[in-house]
């Protein structure tokens, strides 16, 4: 009967005596009402929600919902445009079979290089299924940056990238450069630069990137076990506070960990396949694993079940 | 005092520059390895492009300046942003009144405007110049394609880039001379370096037959790098240094500082060496260097 709705874009109204009630719609009257004192605040509210009378009858293929999509108000501007769709019957067609009323003008022409953006962003993060609320952010960013216009000359790919890559690290999830890179067209020095423009147009900084941001990612796909992952996890952790591997970046570091740990189970992978799920070189992994390599004894977990013996891992 | 900036025709001989004034004298730090090339001077006015006389006046240069270190100077009101580093080390000189250097003293010992020091000790290091990036204007369009056949050591490659470039070996420096007579010259270790080298250039040029003379020598950049001698946490200054530092292991394995006070770019690495750029006088690289030194010296590495 009674639901609780909220329009975060549109004008709020609050009870004068309770501003912070969330108020409560009542569908019968169309009234808003404040739950604390019981004042009606708003009265004749039109209900943008779907059609009340929607029967279920064998015909109804066609959905009788007049109200069309959900608002995007917090990214499209809030424009009100009409679009006409393709006609069905037989008079929407002229004589030569051209359907009348041509529709689809410039709907928002202002926002089109943003809406454009926006289909890219969710194209790439659908590549490496990221999820909505990644996407949600992204797109907030892009927004932000598009209308301070100050990266105006760049690339719209590239801005959506880099808006991507800040997304996934601001959400504690981060992506390497690489991985971005995997999925848009845009080479990895240009995201890089937009993206320490874009830090410094929204005077945001993002968290450090660490080894354990990667493990469980690069493990899954590599089909490692949990134990794996966790003694990788663990090793690269020992071995950034030990500072054995000053200097490296957090992926190689990662990687070198993760070749110990499997090289040190049942489930031994190759540096190749490592470096390739990584995003690192082989030769990387293996400059990592030599500074990693002498003090293996201290970095695996107490309670790891080595299949190989630490004194039997491979020394390149 | 202006500079006579144009050069006579070559046979013409040295003349002598009037009303040559006693030069300002200038301290250097005693752990520079040699005394040429570290004046930042006025440029005497010079009507020939000679450089036996540029030689000269540099060796005179030298003389006076050892001449001077005997000197105990009062406190120079000269406009230097330099720290108490050299209060120590060198003496102090004076500077002739109303005598506008070419290039700002920054080696003058002053009381330190930045309060960021907290202990008065410095740091004891000083950084090293590594490259000098000048312009100057030659003042007349050039000719590349003679200038590229008949020059030694020159390479022009137009569908490449639009210039030629040229290197000497002495002072090892390489310039791209463009046809509309501006010329860019870098490689040089140090101010008068850069100087000497882009008048052989223009010398060269002129010998080619094009009237060049030598407008408006301006240093663009310098960089110079040094090494604290410990290790850094880079992570522990990006924390705290959010605003001004750039640290992204996948992109660049050292930290970028951008200071604000002087506007000079800083490269920090893990081994504790640091490279600074960016600046326009000596003295705002020894400056950013003091001024980074405790801040690093708070994030040594302990193990």
């Amino acid at each position: 009967m009674a639901s609780t709705s909220r329009g975060d874009s549109l004008p709020k109204v609050q009870c004068p005596n309770h501003p912070d009630a969330i108020l409560v719609e009542d569908y019968r009257a169309g009234d808003m009402i404040c739950p604390e004192c019981g004042l009606v605040v708003g009265d004749r509210v039109i209900d943008v929600g779907s059609e009340w009378r929607t029967f279920t009858n064998e015909k109804a293929t066609k959905d009788p919902s007049r109200v069309g999509d959900a608002q995007n108000p917090l990214l499209n501007g809030g424009d009100l445009t009409t679009m006409i769709s393709k006609g069905t019957g037989a008079a929407s067609f002229d004589e030569f079979g051209n359907s009348k009323y041509q529709n689809r003008r410039t709907m928002s022409s202002s926002d089109r290089a943003m809406l454009n953006a926006f289909k890219e962003i969710t194209t790439m993060a659908d590549r490496i299924n990221l999820p909505r609320n990644i996407i949600d952010r992204t797109n907030n960013l892009f927004k932000q940056v598009y209308e301070q216009k100050s990266l105006k000359g760049r690339s719209n790919d590239a801005i959506a990238s880099a808006s991507l890559y800040i997304a996934c690290r601001q959400e504690g999830v981060p992506r390497t450069f690489k991985e971005i890179c995997a999925v848009s067209r845009i080479s990895k020095k240009e995201i890089g630069r937009c993206f320490k423009l874009i830090l410094k147009a929204l005077e945001t900084s993002v968290d450090l990137i660490t080894t354990g941001d990667f493990m469980s990612r690069f493990c899954s796909n590599l089909g490692l076990p949990k134990q794996v992952q966790m003694a990788a996890t663990y090793i690269a952790r020992k071995a950034v506070e030990l500072d054995l591997v000053p200097g490296r970046s957090p992926i190689s570091v990662a990687a070198a960990a993760i070749y110990m740990a499997s090289q040190a189970s049942a489930e031994k992978k190759t540096q190749k396949e490592i470096g390739d799920i990584a995003g690192v070189a082989d030769v990387t992994i293996r400059q990592s694993y030599r500074l990693i390599y002498p003090r293996a004894a201290d970095l695996f977990p107490p309670d790891f079940k080595f299949d190989t013996p630490v004194d039997k891992l491979p020394q390149l | 005092m202006e500079q006579n900036n144009s050069l006579p025709p070559f046979p013409q001989g040295l003349a002598s520059p009037p009303g040559a004034m006693t030069p300002a004298l200038h301290i250097f730090s005693p752990m520079m390895p040699y005394g040429t090339g570290l004046t930042p001077q006025p440029v005497q006015n010079t009507n020939s492009l000679s450089l036996l006389e540029e030689q000269q006046r540099q060796q005179q240069q030298q003389q006076q300046q050892q001449a001077a270190s005997q000197q105990q100077g009062g406190m120079v009101g000269g406009s230097g942003q330099t720290p108490q580093l050299y209060h120590s080390q060198v003496s102090t000189t004076t500077a002739l009144p109303g005598n506008t250097p070419l290039y700002t003293t920054p080696l003058t010992p002053m009381t330190p405007i930045t309060p960021a020091t907290p202990a008065s000790e410095s740091s004891g290091i000083v950084p090293q110049l590594q490259n000098i990036v000048s312009t100057v204007n030659l003042g007349c369009k050039l000719d590349l394609k003679t200038i590229a056949l008949r020059a030694r050591n020159a390479e022009y490659n137009p569908k490449r880039f639009a210039a030629v470039i040229m290197r000497i070996r002495e002072p090892r420096t390489t310039a791209l001379i463009f046809s509309s007579g501006k010329m860019v010259c870098t490689g040089a270790k140090s101010e008068e370096q850069s100087r000497l080298a882009a008048r052989k250039y223009a010398r060269v040029v002129q010998k080619l037959g094009f009237p060049a003379k030598f407008l408006d020598f301006k240093i663009q950049n310098m960089v110079g790098s040094c090494d604290v001698k410990f290790p850094i946490r880079l992570e522990g200054l990006v924390l705290t240094h959010q605003q001004f530092s750039s640290y992204e292991p996948e992109l660049f394995p050292g930290l970028i500082y951008r200071m604000i006070k002087p506007r000079i770019v800083l490269l920090i690495f893990v081994s504790g060496k640091v490279v600074l750029t960016g600046a326009k006088v000596r003295g705002e690289i020894y400056e950013a260097f003091e001024n980074i030194y405790p801040i690093l010296k708070g994030f040594r590495k302990t193990t």
